[in-house]
């Protein structure tokens, strides 16, 4: 496994609502669907909690709009279906347009940054390039995986060590390493921005 | 450098019953010395403490005359000349003025102290306030105590310099050559005119003509830049070879083509004795934030030493990256430790030839960084980290830290994301630092983080990268007139490229450069601003 170090500084230690109801949406192709399933697996399997996954492809299955809904939860999940998550990643156009009034006042709103034009929209989100990022590492399949470490560092709803051994176990053999690369540039991206933000509020945005 | 060899023979002379300290009185020949003889006329007790030498003028000790003494040991100097408007040569006094004000900074830096030099100026009746002067400045010297410098020995009776020289040769292969000539194409001094061929100084040394004055001065004048080694087909590591023959010629008296007088060695030997409690970082802004209880180390370099010293030629303010490479560390919030008495890395010592006080400063600095549990060093110097990464190893200096170029950390750091550049209103182009563009092969460095600024545009020089033209000088050694002939070369260069900012990376070749762009005839023509590239990053880094 990646001997990869966790940065020491401004790392999320945010106290985690006892349940969360996530939507990630995005078009056929980008892996929105196993970005679902590797974030159940490490809430169940790492981090001990119970989560739900629900696959929705639309009718305009390949190339339109998809999503994955995911309920994180300590207790019992009776209803695995989300009607106003909490945390909403979009990766696409077309599916930030179909669900972000789905989004729950004062929820975490996560967008690829190239992709999604968040207008009228009031309030804070985060965005990455996960896909440019992607390119750069040579693989625009691993935008999925850039957006996991993304989340997750910004979220906090699965934690890290889960959920990069989660990518690991779920990715083809082979590429384990690439992807554990590609998540933690998402991780890295998401420190800086917090990094960033946190200089910016205090008014130093230079050097 | 005459000089040396008589302050030496005063400075041993004292041993006698008060011969513990030593003081060095450089006296004007015109109006103090008439004061001066008047006491010696009337026998009167001059502290025998005090070794007189005789100057035709205060306005000729240059820095590097003024600093000698202190390599040798001296606790003090003082400099006497004649008051201002009365100077035999009108500008003397206002020189002397400057020259002990820029030195006694740099024995402030230094841990010396400042107060261990001083200028005065005596009319020729003056001689009762020139006593009382002498003996009040003896009396403060013994206070402050002995200087911690230790003089480094003679050089050592006329060796095995032929023996030696023969194992150097073998050792680098140089029968290796074969006479092709593709150094001598590629060497940046050859194309600038001058009659210098590396492969006829083999051959001349090959042949044992290691005595000849030409072969001497040429050993001098390389500048170990590599493109010789580059271009040979026989793999002739031509920077290595030159580097041992300085050596040998060193240990056999030479005393080498030294720039400014030999100032900057001296003030690295300067730096050798262990007590000298160096304040290497007191000027610091307040703004920059450092933790003393981190375990990485910023290690900036002697660019404060220069600033001072060339603060009335060319005001270059080299310091500028030091605070800038501080600045964004900070702005990645990384507060880093500094050394205190951080000493020169001796980089350019080792390329005088001088290997036994390069080792003690490199001990010395090694020690006290391992002192400290340091898991990183972080330079941007690209001498300070060749010096750490190759020239420690290889002269048998352990280091037990990682050392990290900070253009590698900021790169690592920017290609997080999130961080961004302002609109930069100028037109750059870059001069390669030879350490690490071509000795340590990574051209690439830079560049990656230049094309991350936002620019009218960057525009590259006709030679560049590991190729590039020299800034002209190394190690402080052989400047001649083929050296500006070369810097003019690569300005104009630098200005066929349309730009109208010169980016550096090292702090000499801003030094260098911009000491061509004093030059009385084509300054105007030359001239140009320069930037290190730290210092374009500070400016328009932004979170975006
Ligand atoms: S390039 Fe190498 S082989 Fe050719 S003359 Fe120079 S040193 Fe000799
Ligand atoms: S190292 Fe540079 S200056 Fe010296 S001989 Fe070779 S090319 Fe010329
Ligand atoms: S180029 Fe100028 S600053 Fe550089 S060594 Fe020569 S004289 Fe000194």
């Amino acid at each position: 496994m990646n001997a990869y170090e966790e940065p020491k500084t401004m790392t999320r230690v945010k106290e985690q609502p006892p349940r969360q109801e996530i939507t990630i949406t995005g078009f056929g192709g980008q892996g929105i669907v196993l970005a679902g399933r590797i974030l159940g697996k490490a809430a169940v399997l790492g981090d001990h909690k119970q989560s739900t996954l629900v696959q929705s492809y639309g009718p305009e299955a390949r190339g339109g709009a998809c999503s994955a809904q995911v309920i994180i939860s300590e207790g019992p999940i009776h209803y695995p279906y989300v009607r106003h998550p909490d945390i909403l990643v979009s990766m696409s156009q077309t599916g930030f347009d179909k669900f972000i009034d789905q989004l729950k006042e004062g929820g975490t709103l996560l967008i690829d940054q190239d992709l999604v034009q968040p207008q009228s929209i009031e309030g804070d989100f985060f965005s990455i390039p996960s896909t440019r990022i992607a390119e750069e590492l040579g693989r625009k399949m691993m935008a999925n995986i850039i957006m996991l470490g993304f989340f997750t560092a910004i979220t906090g709803a699965v934690s890290v060590k889960a959920a990069r051994d989660s990518v690991v176990s779920s990715v083809p053999k082979g590429t384990e390493e690439m992807n554990s690369k590609a998540f933690n540039k998402g991780y890295d991206y998401a420190v800086a921005l917090l990094k960033g933000r946190e200089k910016k509020a205090k008014g130093r945005a230079g050097a | 450098m005459g000089m040396g060899r008589g302050l030496k023979g005063l400075m041993k002379k004292g041993h006698g019953d008060m011969a513990d300290f030593s003081i060095i009185l450089f006296l004007c020949n015109w109006g103090p010395h008439a004061a001066f003889q008047a006491l010696q006329d009337s026998a009167t007790q001059i502290p025998p403490e005090i070794k007189m030498v005789r100057i035709p003028c205060s306005g000729r000790i240059s820095k590097a005359l003024l600093f000698k003494p202190f390599e040798m040991g001296a606790d003090g100097v003082a400099m006497v000349g004649c008051e201002t408007g009365t100077c035999r040569y009108a500008t003397g006094s206002s020189t002397a003025q400057k020259n002990v004000e820029h030195t006694r900074a740099i024995l402030h830096l230094l841990g010396l102290g400042e107060d261990r030099l001083r200028l005065k100026t005596f009319m020729p009746e003056d001689s009762e306030p020139l006593l009382q002067f002498l003996r009040g400045f003896c009396d403060e010297i013994k206070a402050i105590g002995k200087s911690p410098v230790v003089p480094s020995p003679e050089a050592e009776p006329p060796s095995q310099a032929l023996e030696l020289t023969k194992e150097v040769v073998a050792a680098h292969d140089i029968y290796a050559c074969q006479d092709c000539g593709k150094c001598s194409s590629a060497c940046s001094l050859t194309l600038v005119g001058k009659p210098f061929s590396p492969r006829a100084i083999a051959s001349n040394i090959i042949s044992g003509n290691i005595d000849s004055a030409d072969v001497e001065k040429d050993i001098w004048s390389c500048l170990a830049c590599g493109l010789c080694y580059d271009r040979c087909p026989s793999a002739v590591n031509f920077p290595e070879f030159i580097k041992d023959m300085r050596y040998i010629l060193k240990k056999d008296g030479s005393r080498g083509y030294l720039a400014h007088g030999g100032f900057f060695q001296s003030l690295m030997r300067t730096m050798t004795p262990k007590d000298l409690k160096v304040n290497h970082w007191d000027w610091l802004p307040d703004d920059i934030q450092v933790d003393p209880q981190s375990k990485t180390l910023f290690f900036g370099g002697c660019a404060p030493y220069f600033d001072i010293f060339f603060k009335g030629f060319l005001g270059v303010q080299t310091s500028d990256i030091l605070v800038d490479s501080l600045k964004l560390l900070n702005f990645f919030d990384i507060f880093p430790l500094l050394l205190e008495d951080e000493r020169c890395c001796g980089h350019d010592l080792l390329w005088s030839g001088d290997k036994e006080n390069f080792l003690k400063l490199a001990r010395l600095n090694v020690d006290a960084i391992h002192r400290l549990g340091v898991e990183e060093l972080i330079t941007a110097c690209p001498e300070c980290y060749r010096a750490y990464t190759h020239d420690y190893p290889q002269q048998g200096v352990k280091v037990n830290f990682k050392v990290t170029h900070i253009f590698d950390l900021l790169e690592g750091e920017i290609s997080k994301g999130a961080v961004g550049f302002k609109p930069f209103d100028r037109r750059l182009t870059f001069q390669d630092p030879c350490r690490l563009s071509r000795l340590e092969n990574r051209p690439e460095l830079p560049r990656r983080l230049i094309s991350r600024l936002k620019p009218i545009e960057f525009n590259e020089m006709q030679d560049r990268g590991g190729g590039a033209i020299c800034c002209g000088n190394s190690a402080w050694t052989g400047c001649d007139s083929y050296s500006k002939a070369l810097q003019v070369k690569r300005i104009r260069q630098a200005h066929s490229t349309g730009s109208d900012l010169l980016v550096t990376a090292c702090p000499k070749c801003q030094i260098h450069l911009q000491c061509a762009m004093e030059d009385p005839f084509l300054g105007e023509e030359l001239n140009m601003d320069m930037m290190d590239l730290t210092s374009v990053l500070a400016k328009t880094i932004n979170w975006e």
